[in-house]
């Protein structure tokens, strides 16, 4: 009798202990990474990636996670893509081996296995960025978060905001620093559905 | 002798009384308008437009100056141009009438009425914003403002710029489609340049 009882407490707990990982892929129409940069030294360009894909997994019991993330370098859009008469348009220069090098690096990537959580928020992710071949840490704060359904399509989704920095010194980009700055401030906003 | 010592004073100093109006050709290339509005409650979608065009004036002695911008509504560029077997893109469904109704209203402009000085140093723009046809008061913020030589030019051309930020609600113009979903409130901001006349 006693050992029925345990049998059935035991299945009737859920099953916290062992939960699995939820995967969710970013919505490229609606995950984007902007950067901004000072830009002289009076004033700030912003700019951003067009095309960007990747998955995370969400443990909500475990609190814990990991994400993969993969950019096109060369869908960098800062609003100035027609040269006319000029030798070069800024989003050209961009790609050139000055900056983003897209001919050799066309993809950007960050890696994450440390996602941190406050409550069942996510506050903070831990990973790799790696730009133009090396790679780096990077820590993202995550300033939006929630998960829900999409009040349309009902999917299951979690979305918000983040942003981070780098300096791109230390990924080799040495690019006159009078003109466009060494520090780049990111702001992504991403959406992802469950799969 | 008194008459001839301020006549003499008079001469002396500097023509800072004076106003010396400047004038400035806003730098389509540098110069770009972002607005940002929540997306379902989720996240923050993020756009910005690529053709801005206009002048200002500025008079620090007269601590006064204008701003004049028009921008070209169908170069709104969120990210989303390729329909990749869907019936439309997000940049083409702002250019309906549901949003930015370009068609029919291919400019938004806005038009200072005053700038605000701390010293030298213009602090807040204030003045009309005209979209779809409607115009409503905008106080535009700056962020950052510089003036000097344009080092790309050996010097040779000088250049005021910087950035600068507002608010406003899209449905006071009447643009008023998925209001809540997508958000009401529209933050506006802007690096800018302009090259003096």
């Amino acid at each position: 009798m006693f050992r029925i009882s345990v049998c059935l407490i035991a299945m009737a707990l859920p099953f916290a202990a062992r939960a699995a990982p939820e995967s969710y892929s970013f919505d490229p129409y609606h995950t984007f990474c902007h950067f901004a940069v000072s830009h002289l030294g009076f004033s700030t360009l912003w700019g951003r990636f067009d095309k960007t894909g990747g998955k995370i997994a969400i443990d909500r019991a475990a609190k814990s996670g990991s994400l993969e993330i993969t950019v096109q370098t060369a869908s960098v859009s800062t609003g100035d893509s027609e040269r006319g008469s000029r030798p070069r348009s800024r989003d050209e220069h961009l790609r050139s081996s000055d900056f983003l090098n897209v001919a050799e690096f066309p993809t950007m990537t960050y890696k994450a296995k440390q996602l941190k959580f406050n409550g069942e928020t996510l506050a903070t992710v831990e990973g790799e960025i790696t730009l133009v071949g090396v790679t780096r840490p990077l820590t993202l704060t995550v300033d939006a978060w929630k998960c829900g359904q999409h009040p349309v399509s009902k999917r299951e989704m979690c979305g918000g905001n983040a942003n981070g920095q780098l300096k791109r010194s230390d990924f080799g980009m040495k690019f006159v620093q009078s003109l466009a700055g060494d520090d780049y401030r990111l702001f992504i906003e991403f959406e992802a559905y469950r799969d | 002798m008194s008459k001839l010592a301020i006549g003499l004073f008079a001469i002396a100093l500097p023509f800072s009384a004076a106003a010396e109006m400047e004038s400035y050709t806003i730098d389509p290339f540098h110069t770009v308008p972002y607005f940002d509005v929540d997306h379902l409650g989720f996240a923050t979608m993020r756009g910005r437009f690529d053709n801005a065009t206009g002048k200002f004036t500025i008079d620090r002695a007269a601590q006064s100056g204008t701003l004049e911008m028009a921008v070209q509504t169908d170069t709104l560029s969120t990210g989303d141009n390729r329909r990749a077997g869907r019936p439309r893109t997000r940049d083409e469904h702002l250019r309906t009438p549901d949003f930015f109704n370009v068609a029919e209203f291919p400019s938004m402009t806005f038009k200072s009425t005053k700038v605000n000085f701390s010293g030298e140093n213009p602090t807040t723009v204030e003045g009309n914003l005209t979209l779809l046809g409607v115009t409503k008061p905008v106080t535009l913020t700056l962020e950052r403002w510089k003036c000097g030589a344009d080092i790309r030019s050996a010097g040779k051309r000088y250049q005021c710029g910087g950035n600068a930020s507002g608010v406003f609600k899209r449905s006071d113009f009447g643009m008023k489609f998925g209001i809540p979903a997508v958000g009401d409130e529209v933050k506006l901001w802007m690096s800018f340049y302009g090259f003096r006349d």
